[in-house]
C-alpha cells in the first residue's frame, strides 16, 4: 500500500477520478496476456506529459516502482507489476496529434490503439505497417515498449523501423526528446531505437513520431497446404531465397489448423500436415508475377491444395483463421505457454524438426505456427499449471527449445519481448559482458530502479 | 472444484486473457479502463469464486456496468461464455447486495402478466395527468419524460384475435411471440408484423398464455420469477404444426433461441422442448429475408419514402442476422448504411437507466452517425434501442425511428 501522504500527492496531480486503489480495481491491473500476475498498489491514468513527469518525480522521491501499461495484451508479462507500486495506465492518453502524409509521419500519444491509427491513415491511402495480432486493441505505447511485430513485418519490418522520434519522461521526471520528423536523421545516438523493446525499464514514452507508408495498390493472398510439415518449411526458405519478398508467410501445423477449425469452422483442410498463408502486395502486375512464381515454387515442394482469395471477403476469412490461432489454444487447456523464438529463415525446417523432437520426447502437445518468412516461430504449448508433473515437463521442453534456437544462431524473442517469461534464458543469447552493458545503461538512466523493476534488466 | 479435471467449469479457465474482447466491448471502448472490460469481469468472477476477492457492493457495480450485449461472447476466440457467467454473477450479486427499488419493482411486474397490465394502465393514466412542463423537466437516464413512448391504449394482444388467417393462399402457420414492448408500448410494430406475415401467406397464431421472456429478471437475479415465466412460455409455444416462431424483439428472440435451452439444462430439467422450440425461433426480418420473393413491395411508393438508415441491435447481430441485408436487397428503397450501424447504442435493457452517463455518450455517437447518412427515417428492431435513441433525438435532428416491420408494411402493394 502507498502511504496516505503519497496518495494525496498523486491525487493532487490526476484527481480522484484517475486514481484507482480499491481491491476490485487493482485485481484488474495485475495481469496481461501471459501467466504471471501481481497486484499493484495503485493505478493512475495520466493524460499529459506533465502529469507523467509530476508522477515520476513523486515516485522517484519515495522510490515507488512504476510499471507502464497500455491495453495489457503483452504475452510476456511486461506490464505485470511484479514489485507492486504504481501501474501507469496510458489507455486514456490517446490523442492522434498529427497525421502528415506529405512528410510521411504521424505523431501520436502512447494510448492510441494501433487499429485506430490505421483508421486515421486510411482516408489518405496510408498505413502503419507493424500489425501485431492484437492490432485492434493494443496501444502504440505498448507496441513501442515491446518492439511489436506482426505477420506483415516480413516485408515491412517491426516497430523500431517506424519510430522516427519520441518524447520520454525519465525516472527523475525530466522530459527529453529524441529523433525528429525526418526520415533521415543521424544526429546523435539513435536513442528512440533504444526505447523500442525496453519494456518501460528506461523511461515513459509520452509521444511518438511514427513513419507511415503509402498503401500498396493491391494484395494477392493464397492458402497452400502440404502433406508434410518439412515440405512446408522448405518451401518458405526456397521462396525467400529465390528473391521474392512476400508481405507475409504464415505457417500453421496440423494441430493449429485443427484447433482453429474446432473453434470456428472456417473450412481449413483438417488433414493437412502443414499450411502456408502467403500474401504479396504492390503494383498489380508485379503481384501477379510474384504470385505465379510462388505457386510454381509451392508446387515443386508438393503442395496439395492451393486456394487463392478471390474477393476481399475470402482474404478476410483466411486471415481471420490465422488471427484466431492464439486464442483457440486457450480452449484446449487451462494454460498456454507461448514461445516467440526466431531463427534465420533457412533454419526454419531444422528448428521445426527440433521442436517436435523435444516435445515428443517430453510427451507434451505442441502446436506450431510461425511468421515463417522471417523465421519467427510461435510454438504453442497447451498445458495445466496445476498439474505439477506435466508442468515440469513443459518447462523443461520450453528451455530446450530456447537452447535449440540459440544453437541455430536464433534468438529468444522476435516480437513479444522478454518480460518475466523469458528473462531467465537471456544468457543463452547474450553473454555476461553484453548483459552487463544493458545493466549499465539501466543504472545510468534509472539509478533507483523504480521503472518496471524485476524484469529482464 | 478440481482444477485439473474440470477446468471448463470455472469462468477464467478457458480465458487466455488475450484481450481481444476489449476491442469489441462498447463500454470498454468508451471508458478505456480495464475494469470495464469483459476480460476483467471474468477475472473478478474467478477471484470471487476462489475467495481471493470478497463480495462487495462495488464488485456488484463493476459486474453490472455491462450492457449484456453478448458481443464479447460472440467474438471470443477461446469460447468463453461471458454472457452466462455474467448472468450468474449478477444473480449472485443481486442476492447478496439487493437491487435498486425500481429494478426490483420491474422484476416484480414482469413476473406476472396481470401486474404488468395493471401497471401499464396506471402508467398510461400517469402519462396523461402529469403536466407537460414536468414531463419536459424530469428525466430518466437523461431522457426527458415526454420523450418516452406513449403506452398502448390497450395491450396489443387484447385487441387482436388469437389466430389471423393468411391473405390469399396459405403457405403455413407461424407463432408470434409479441414481447412486452409490442404488447404495451409499440403496438404499431405488432400490427405491422401481422400485415407482413399474412400478406406473405402465413396464418399467424398468438398464444394468449405467453408472458415476459424473463431476460430482465435474469439480469437482476429474479430466478424464481424467471423460471415460472420460462416454463409457461415453453408450454404455450410447444406446437408442432408451425413453420416458425416469430419474434420482433431481438432480446426476447435471443432468450427463446439461446437462453431457454441453456437454462433448462442448467436447472437440470428436460431441455428437449426448449431445444425443439429454439430451432423454430427466428427474428421477423430474417424470416422475411428468407422468403423475400413473397414480399410484394409497391416500388413507386418505396421511391417516395426518402433515404432510410438502420441501427443493428446487439442481440440481433449476436444471435440472428441484422435486417440491413434485407434493406440492401430491396433496391427500390434508398437505403444508406451508417458507418457505425453495428455499434452498440448504449441501451442494454436497464443499462441506459442505471448508467445514464455512459449510455448518453454512446447514444449521441450513434445519432451523429445516423445524421451523417442524411436519412430522415432510422430503423431498428429492438424496442430498448429505440427508446434509448429516439429519447435523445431532438426536433432539430428531424429523424424519426421505427421498427423495420412498420416501414415495410407501409410499402406493401395492395
Amino acid at each position: 500500500m502507498l502511504s496516505s501522504a503519497i496518495k494525496t500527492e498523486l491525487i493532487d496531480i490526476v484527481t480522484k477520478d484517475r486514481y484507482l486503489d480499491r481491491p476490485e480495481e487493482l485485481a484488474c491491473y495485475s495481469y496481461d496476456s501471459s501467466l504471471d500476475e501481481s497486484l499493484p498498489d495503485a493505478v493512475i491514468f495520466p493524460l499529459t506529459t506533465q502529469e507523467v513527469s509530476d508522477i515520476l518525480k513523486i515516485a522517484s522521491r519515495h522510490r515507488v516502482p512504476v510499471t507502464a501499461r497500455g491495453a495489457g495484451t503483452s504475452v510476456c508479462g511486461a506490464p505485470v507489476p511484479i514489485h507492486h507500486g504504481i501501474v501507469l495506465c496510458f489507455s486514456k492518453m490517446n490523442r492522434i496529434i498529427e497525421v502528415n502524409t506529405k512528410d510521411r509521419y504521424a505523431i501520436v500519444e502512447p494510448g492510441v490503439i494501433n487499429g485506430d491509427l490505421q483508421k486515421a491513415l486510411a482516408p489518405f491511402n496510408f498505413f502503419y505497417p507493424p500489425d501485431p495480432g492484437s492490432i485492434n486493441i493494443s496501444t502504440i505505447g505498448g507496441n513501442v515498449a515491446l518492439n511489436a511485430g506482426g505477420p506483415r513485418c516480413l516485408k515491412y519490418g517491426v516497430t523500431v523501423d517506424y519510430v522516427l522520434g519520441m518524447q520520454v519522461v525519465l525516472a527523475s521526471g525530466k522530459i527529453v526528446r529524441f529523433g525528429s520528423r525526418n526520415i533521415k536523421d543521424v544526429t546523435g545516438y539513435k536513442l528512440s531505437a533504444l526505447f523500442c523493446g525496453s519494456e518501460g525499464t528506461l523511461g515513459m514514452v509520452t509521444e511518438v513520431i511514427l513513419r507511415v507508408a503509402p498503401q500498396p495498390e493491391t494484395t494477392r493472398t493464397v492458402m497452400v497446404t502440404f502433406s508434410e510439415l518439412d515440405n512446408t518449411a522448405e518451401a518458405v526458405a526456397d521462396i525467400i531465397g529465390s528473391g521474392i519478398l512476400p508481405v507475409a508467410m504464415e505457417l500453421m501445423d496440423k494441430m493449429t489448423i485443427n484447433a482453429i477449425e474446432d473453434a470456428g469452422r472456417l473450412g481449413l483442410a483438417r488433414d493437412a500436415e502443414g499450411s502456408l498463408l502467403i500474401e504479396v502486395d504492390g503494383i498489380r502486375e508485379s503481384c501477379e508475377r510474384e504470385m505465379a512464381r510462388i505457386i510454381e515454387k509451392v508446387k515443386q515442394h508438393g503442395a496439395v491444395t492451393i486456394q487463392e482469395a478471390k474477393t476481399p471477403a475470402d482474404r478476410d476469412k483466411l486471415w481471420a483463421a490465422r488471427r484466431q490461432a492464439y486464442g483457440v489454444f486457450a480452449k484446449i487447456a487451462p494454460d498456454i505457454l507461448s514461445e516467440d523464438i526466431t531463427v534465420p529463415v533457412s533454419k526454419v525446417p531444422e528448428m521445426i524438426r527440433r521442436i517436435r523432437e523435444i516435445c515428443t520426447r517430453h510427451n507434451i502437445t505442441v502446436g506450431i505456427l510461425a511468421h515463417a518468412g522471417d523465421g519467427n516461430m510461435h510454438p504453442l504449448i497447451p498445458a495445466d499449471r496445476n498439474n505439477h508433473e506435466e508442468w515440469t515437463r513443459v518447462i523443461k521442453a520450453f528451455g530446450e527449445i530456447f537452447e535449440a534456437a540459440a544453437a541455430l544462431h536464433g534468438t529468444l524473442s522476435g516480437e513479444h519481448g522478454i518480460g518475466l517469461a523469458k528473462a531467465a534464458y537471456l544468457p543463452l543469447v547474450m553473454d555476461d559482458d553484453s548483459r552487463e552493458f544493458m545493466t549499465m545503461i539501466k543504472r545510468a538512466v534509472d539509478p533507483d530502479n523504480i521503472l518496471n523493476p524485476g524484469k529482464f534488466v | 472444484m478440481s482444477d485439473s479435471t474440470d477446468f471448463t467449469d470455472s469462468p477464467a479457465s478457458k480465458c487466455g486473457k488475450c484481450g481481444l474482447c476489449l476491442a469489441v466491448c462498447p463500454v470498454h471502448r468508451l471508458l478505456m479502463e480495464e475494469q470495464a472490460s469483459p476480460r476483467a469481469k471474468i477475472q473478478l468472477i474467478e477471484s470471487y469464486n476462489r475467495n481471493k476477492l470478497p463480495s462487495s457492493p462495488y464488485l456488484k457495480e463493476l459486474i453490472n456496468r455491462c450492457l449484456m450485449c453478448g458481443t464479447c461472447t460472440a467474438n471470443c476466440p477461446s469460447g468463453v461464455d461471458h454472457y452466462s457467467h455474467f448472468m450468474d454473477m449478477r444473480q449472485e450479486m443481486a442476492k447478496e447486495h439487493g437491487d435498486r427499488i425500481e429494478i426490483k419493482g420491474l422484476v416484480f411486474l414482469l413476473a406476472r402478466e396481470q401486474r404488468l397490465r395493471l401497471a401499464a394502465g396506471m402508467a398510461k393514466f400517469g402519462q396523461s395527468i402529469v403536466p407537460e412542463v414536468f414531463q419536459k423537466k424530469y428525466r430518466l437516464s437523461n431522457i426527458p419524460l415526454d420523450k418516452f413512448p406513449q403506452l398502448n391504449k390497450k395491450p396489443f394482444r387484447s385487441v387482436v384475435p388469437e389466430e389471423i388467417p393468411a391473405k390469399g393462399k396459405e403457405l403455413g402457420i407461424v407463432l408470434y411471440f409479441t414481447g412486452c414492448a409490442t404488447n404495451y408500448i409499440y403496438d404499431t410494430t405488432g400490427h405491422a408484423t401481422l400485415e407482413l406475415l399474412t400478406a406473405m401467406g402465413y396464418r399467424v397464431r398468438i398464444p394468449q398464455q405467453q408472458t415476459c421472456c424473463s431476460i430482465p429478471m435474469l439480469y437482476h437475479g429474479g430466478i424464481e420469477e424467471a423460471r415460472k415465466n420460462i416454463e409457461q412460455n415453453l408450454q404455450c409455444f410447444n406446437q408442432s404444426d408451425v413453420a416458425a416462431i416469430i419474434v420482433d424483439c431481438p432480446t426476447c428472440g435471443s432468450a427463446l433461441k439461446k437462453e431457454f435451452p441453456a437454462i433448462m439444462k442448467k436447472w437440470d430439467k428436460d431441455s428437449n422442448m426448449a431445444e425443439a422450440i429454439s430451432t423454430k425461433v427466428t427474428d421477423l426480418m430474417s424470416f422475411i429475408y428468407d422468403r423475400r420473393d413473397n414480399l410484394k413491395i409497391d416500388e413507386k411508393k418505396a421511391a417516395t419514402t426518402g433515404p432510410v438508415t438502420y441501427h443493428a441491435p446487439c442481440h440481433l447481430k449476436n444471435t440472428f442476422i441484422p435486417a440491413d441485408r434485407l434493406l440492401r436487397e430491396l433496391t427500390c428503397i434508398d437505403f444508406i448504411e451508417a458507418a457505425d450501424a453495428f455499434d452498440c447504442c448504449g441501451g442494454g435493457g436497464t443499462f441506459f437507466y442505471e448508467y445514464p452517463e455512459i449510455s448518453t455518450k454512446m447514444a449521441m455517437q450513434k445519432i451523429a452517425g445516423a445524421k451523417k447518412t442524411g436519412a430522415k427515417l432510422w430503423l431498428t428492431d429492438c424496442p430498448v434501442c429505440r427508446i434509448n435513441l429516439s429519447g435523445r433525438l431532438t426536433a432539430a435532428d428531424n429523424i424519426k425511428m421505427a421498427h423495420p416491420a412498420c416501414y415495410l408494411a407501409g410499402l406493401l402493394r395492395h
